[in-house]
């Protein structure tokens, strides 16, 4: 299913700090993280200078778009206007294949059906210009 | 001044209302007044102001200071969340024994409605509003449901358990006439309201509201006589741990031997608690960090404790957040105020017998997946 950014969801800001990240997403859905040349941690979200060792040589490579759902939520109520149509909105702690841990939506044909501990995976590439940040699905 | 004569001299709220009716600064102005007034001082007596606020920008402690027509020679503002206000008291209490000023008003509240916190959540803080909000979570019931669920699923709490908060902060709420939830509700109330976001359901959140609270800190022998709260020890903690996105701890367990020690007496040494509560789950988390029970253990503790101000063990004894609603900042000075209003014998209808010490907890600045900050202070009542 291709589309476009609904009208009224909340953006990240660009910075040249997250500029990579971003556009490896709106460009072909691609996930690229960070990883630190010093202590060679894989790091999220985007920083200028490695959280762990402060060495600022962060080396951008593309991730596998894989990982595991540490924790999630179905949510119902409270949404911004712009989500409203797609509740509930199932939002997630995962577990990257590459180390880090991040904050993410999963967009399932069963919401019921997401568990802690399940696979997911990176949506299409055609369907990442729906959402503003890497989104994932069961794998 | 000597290391123990600065404390809490006086401490006020406003009233609390669903939407704000008049400014920020007008709600400090009446809990500042009830605080003077608790005191037995005047305005002219205050010469340090502190702010713990989410909502002031672009004032700040300087900027009030001029609303409010006062010349301080100390002015600081938190930067914790709710976790601020308590670090903002005893910052107070050492710019007092250092002569930095000898009477601080430490203030701490907001004026907004849901519709405005709507507004502003999604740019709560730099990280949130980049790489949470545009998931769609819905402010930040989300990430707290995703916090809640891994504690449900590592150490197996259930909602029964953590319902037990929501309920007994009611029962104390009903002998509070500033909350603004006061009707009854039972454990089935509880369990079958709307789910928000799951495993949260609607009394899991916090309502935004307006409304101020108010501590003074100054020199105890100038507090009406019996009626001082020594601040013993006070930690605070941000940050922890370093890049865990949604920890099912949060910081309390790194100082808390050190803040007993520096207090003298520990947890089962206090006859109440006054925890941050955004959100029942953190009181639970709070608690367990903090050690009144183990960790993982906080849900049979809570099945076999009341914590009603008459219970074995009283928590949140004007209702809380949960109950009172949430003023931005001032949800982490709200514990604050019912911890000493309870030191000092002036709990009326929900007064703990024989409160004597407490223990009050902050929690906040939600940023990637969880609130930054933990702090805690240690307080006794001067006799």
């Amino acid at each position: 299913m291709n589309g476009h950014l609904p009208p009224g969801l909340p953006q990240p800001r660009e910075t040249p700090t997250n500029a990579p990240m971003l556009h490896a997403w709106r460009t072909d859905g691609g996930l690229a993280l960070q990883r630190c040349a010093a202590c060679a941690k894989v790091i999220f979200y985007p920083r200028p200078v490695c959280p762990h060792c402060w060495d600022d040589r962060l080396v951008w490579f593309r991730a596998a778009g894989t990982g595991t759902v540490l924790s999630f939520t179905q949510v119902h109520r409270g949404l911004p206007a712009a989500f409203q149509a797609d509740a509930p909105v199932i939002v997630a702690e995962i577990a990257l294949a590459e180390g880090a841990a991040m904050i993410a939506r999963i967009v399932a044909p069963d919401p019921a059906a997401v568990r802690s501990g399940m696979a997911v995976r990176l949506v299409p590439p055609a369907e990442a210009v729906r959402f503003p940040l890497p989104t994932f699905m069961p794998a | 001044m000597s290391a123990d004569g600065a404390g809490i001299v006086g401490y006020g709220s406003s009233v609390y209302e669903k939407r704000a009716t008049r400014t920020e600064v007008s709600y400090f102005a009446e809990a500042a007044r009830a605080a003077l007034a608790s005191a037995g001082l005047g305005k002219d007596a205050v010469n340090g102001i502190s702010i713990s606020s989410t909502t002031l920008h672009p004032d700040n402690a300087v900027t009030t200071a001029e609303h409010l027509g006062l010349s301080p020679r100390w002015a600081s503002v938190s930067n914790a969340g709710g976790a601020g206000a308590a670090i903002n008291v005893l910052d107070a209490v050492r710019a007092v024994q250092t002569g930095r000023a000898s009477c601080v008003l430490c203030l701490a509240g907001a004026a907004q409605d849901g519709a405005f916190f709507r507004e502003r959540i999604g740019r709560f803080t730099g990280s949130f509003g980049d790489y949470v909000a545009p998931h769609g979570c819905g402010g930040m019931n989300g990430l707290f449901a995703i916090i809640q669920r891994k504690h449900a699923e590592t150490f197996g709490t259930d909602r029964t358990q953590l319902g037990r908060i929501a309920v007994d902060q009611r029962a104390n709420a009903r002998a509070n006439e500033f909350a603004l939830l006061r009707g009854p509700m039972t454990i089935d109330d509880y369990l079958d309201a709307p789910i928000v976001a799951d495993p949260l359901g609607l009394f899991d959140c916090v309502m935004p509201c307006s409304g101020a609270e108010a501590i003074l800190v100054g020199p105890l022998d100038r507090a009406p006589k019996g009626k001082g709260v020594r601040v013993l020890a006070g930690r605070e903690q941000h940050n922890h741990p370093v890049g865990e996105v949604s920890p099912i701890r949060g910081g309390w367990e790194l100082f808390r031997d050190a803040l007993y020690d520096e207090a003298g007496f520990g947890p089962s040494d206090v006859q109440f608690v006054q925890a941050y509560d955004d959100y029942p789950i953190m009181v639970a988390i709070q608690l367990e960090d903090l050690g009144f029970c183990r960790k993982g253990e906080v849900g049979p503790f809570l099945a076999r404790r009341h914590m009603t101000f008459d219970g074995d063990f009283p928590i949140n004894t004007g209702g809380g957040q949960l109950s009172c609603g949430q003023t931005g900042g001032g949800g982490g000075m709200i514990g604050l105020t019912e911890a000493v209003r309870q030191l000092r014998g002036e709990g009326g209808a929900r007064q703990v017998p024989g409160a004597r010490r407490g223990l009050v907890s902050g929690y906040g600045m939600v940023a990637y997946g969880h609130g930054l900050s933990a702090s805690a202070l240690m307080l006794e009542a001067v006799r």
